[in-house]
């Protein structure tokens, strides 16, 4: 451990004791337990396992939710502690909530690609819900990466979908202000699937990378004046585990991503297909709600805002919540405001 | 609950404690040039000195490359598989290793560019800070001052860092390192592979063939059980050819037969006559 201290900590004598005080919160934090709700595994597919989380109040009568979340994070954000927990909120308003978890792919994964992402393992969740529901069409909910993922899923079978949610998606990638794609535009992703699965630690430090100072520093120094509680701390530590635990990205289904989106902006261009099939946004005809934070440096609301413009729906919601991207899932104000917009959109057409 | 991945950089208190001394070490630099009547000015060069220290310690400590080495990656990190590069002579086969230097060459000389980035943002972020700082008139006296400067510095920071790191050219230059270094680790695989046949072993490059050609195979099945099977494409060379009236869904489902009407046959058409004619039995020669 590296000393803190220095001439101007000897002029701060309280700020000292706080930083021991906190050293110790820390430590006694590291073993906080993040996700809350109650689920259990209900259909797999390779790594991918689909959950289906355990009621929490009378069913309402309205179609199954699937959370699609991003390849790029653990979805366990969503449930991070249950006064931070969009899935816990959706289950109290009595929804029938079931989440995608692509697991952990390993070096034996590098081939599993974006058709076999969105063909087998996003279309055998929905399958598997829709068999156990007399095959209706349910509603989808996806997240950043994973909204993507939802509105290929969505415009390849409309049947399958009722309503459609989308949280911090990107659609355009060639906004002026998304940083991401400037860094990954010219970047050789043929190359790049030929080095294998990418340690989810590299994609870790290119987000860090986005804004240093502010990621990597300013959260910590705020700490220092803010004398955190114990519980404050574990708060914090359950954020910090799950922004370092991000999982090994399968080479192929990068390398597309970056290819497809960032590189050749396919969703907007109307350029996009899979297996053989067009994909186009202009095919998605069910209601959708979109999702979008103001702050958001990873998905800049420009790059999301544009989804209204490219699709087929008559019915369509685009709202701005004043918070960042991860602040989304988490944060105390988007905590109120993201479920009860996701419940009462989705209760007015159901 | 939820088992999360142990990642290494999960290091919540060394993060605290090396953020704690990067304050305190700034606010030293505050305290000194309070000492010298409030002459701000003269913080901008340890300020800039300080930044772009940081901002190279940040690339270079990630795990891009485990070592020092000189060799921080542009974006920051990558471990295992990414990791160090076995480059000597025991190792390198035939013509691989001029390759190998030429990329390191390269990649030595894009951070050097890296470098100079580095050096702009910290220049402008301490320039930024001290026209921002104007006429205060000495150091932070309680601690919450001295946030409030930390957290001005923050603001110039990231707005230099920003200008900088949004600039086309920079993006090229992330991208060509991005490049540079996974063509060295092709060259890595390369040589490994090159070991590993002269063993007899099986290599990448062929398990990845294998699973190209799995996966060729299978898109072909996908594409069979969608096209309709009267497509000419579509039907074995061996086969029979198709009624010309095939009007079979994607599915590939066979569409029901009609009934047969007594006493009203359809007469065959030319191509289901030829077909005929092809599956007579064939008469033994003499």
């Amino acid at each position: 451990m590296k000393s803190a201290g220095g001439e101007p900590s000897a002029a701060f004598p309280e700020l000292a004791l706080q930083i021991g005080l906190t050293l110790n919160r820390l430590r006694a934090a590291a073993a906080v337990e993040v996700g809350c709700s109650r689920k259990e595994p209900v259909w797999s597919c390779g790594k991918t396992i689909l959950y289906r989380y355990a009621p929490l109040s009378a069913a309402r009568r309205s179609a199954p939710l699937l959370i699609c979340f991003a390849l790029v994070n653990r979805p366990y954000v969503l449930d991070l502690q249950p006064d931070r927990s969009l899935v816990r909120r959706l289950l109290e308003a009595g929804l029938d909530v079931y989440l995608i978890d692509w697991g952990n792919p390993e070096d034996a994964d590098r081939h599993t690609d974006l058709p076999q992402y969105i063909e087998q393992h996003l279309a055998g969740s929905v399958a598997h819900i829709r068999g156990g529901h007399g095959g209706a069409p349910l509603n989808l909910l996806g997240v950043c990466q994973g909204g993507v993922l939802s509105l290929c899923y969505a415009a390849r079978h409309p049947q399958a979908v009722a309503n459609l949610i989308t949280l911090t998606t990107p659609i355009d990638f060639h906004t002026p202000d998304n940083l991401l794609s400037k860094w990954v535009r010219q970047v050789d992703t043929a190359l790049l699937e030929r080095c294998g699965n990418v340690p989810g630690e590299l994609l870790n430090s290119l987000f860090l990378a986005l804004m240093p100072l502010r990621l990597a520093q300013q959260k910590y120094v705020r700490l220092l004046t803010s004398q955190p509680d114990q519980r404050t701390i574990e708060d914090f530590v359950r954020m910090e585990k799950w922004i370092f635990d991000s999982p090994p990205q399968n080479a192929a289904a990068l390398a597309q991503f970056v290819r497809w989106f960032y590189q050749e902006n396919r969703l907007v261009r109307d350029t996009l297909s899979i297996e053989g099939a067009r994909v186009s946004l202009r095919d998605i005809r069910q209601p959708l709600l979109n999702l979008y934070a103001r702050e958001d440096h990873i998905v800049p609301p420009s790059a999301s805002r544009a989804l209204g413009d490219h699709i087929g729906s008559a019915d369509y919601t685009g709202r701005e919540v004043a918070t960042g991207h991860i602040g989304m899932y988490v944060s105390r104000a988007a905590g109120a405001e993201v479920p009860s917009r996701i419940i009462s959109w989705l209760s007015e057409r159901s | 609950m939820q088992s999360s991945g142990s990642s290494p950089f999960f290091k919540p208190e060394e993060a605290y404690a090396t953020a704690a001394e990067g304050f305190f070490e700034l606010m030293k630099s505050f305290g000194m040039s309070a000492g010298k009547a409030t002459d701000w000015t003269s913080l901008a060069a340890p300020l800039a000195s300080q930044f772009e220290r940081w901002l190279q310690m940040s690339q270079a400590a990630a795990p891009w490359f485990p070592a020092r080495g000189a060799t921080p990656f542009a974006f920051g990190a990558a471990p295992a598989g990414f990791g160090s590069l076995p480059m000597g002579p025991a190792v390198a086969q035939g013509g691989q290793l001029p390759r190998s230097f030429e990329l390191l060459g390269r990649l030595a000389h894009l951070q050097g560019e890296l470098a100079r980035h580095w050096s702009e943002i910290a220049t402008t972020a301490a320039q930024r800070f001290i026209a921002r700082l104007g006429n205060m008139p000495s150091a932070p006296a309680t601690p919450q001052e001295a946030l409030k400067l930390y957290e001005l510095w923050v603001n110039c920071a990231e707005e230099a860092y920003g200008a900088t790191v949004h600039k086309e050219e920079f993006g090229r230059l992330q991208a060509e390192l991005t490049n540079t270094f996974t063509g060295l680790v092709a060259e890595q695989r390369q040589q490994a592979e090159t070991l590993v046949r002269g063993f007899g072993l099986p290599t990448r490059n062929e398990v990845d063939a294998l699973h190209a050609q799995l996966k060729e195979l299978r898109e072909q099945v996908i594409q069979l059980s969608r096209t309709p099977r009267g497509s000419p494409v579509q039907e074995p060379l061996s086969r029979p050819a198709a009624p010309e009236r095939a009007t079979n869904p994607p599915t590939g489902k066979k569409p029901p037969a009609a009934p047969a009407r007594p006493g009203k046959r359809r007469p065959p058409t030319a191509r289901a006559k030829a077909s005929t004619r092809a599956k007579a039995p064939r008469r033994p020669r003499r």
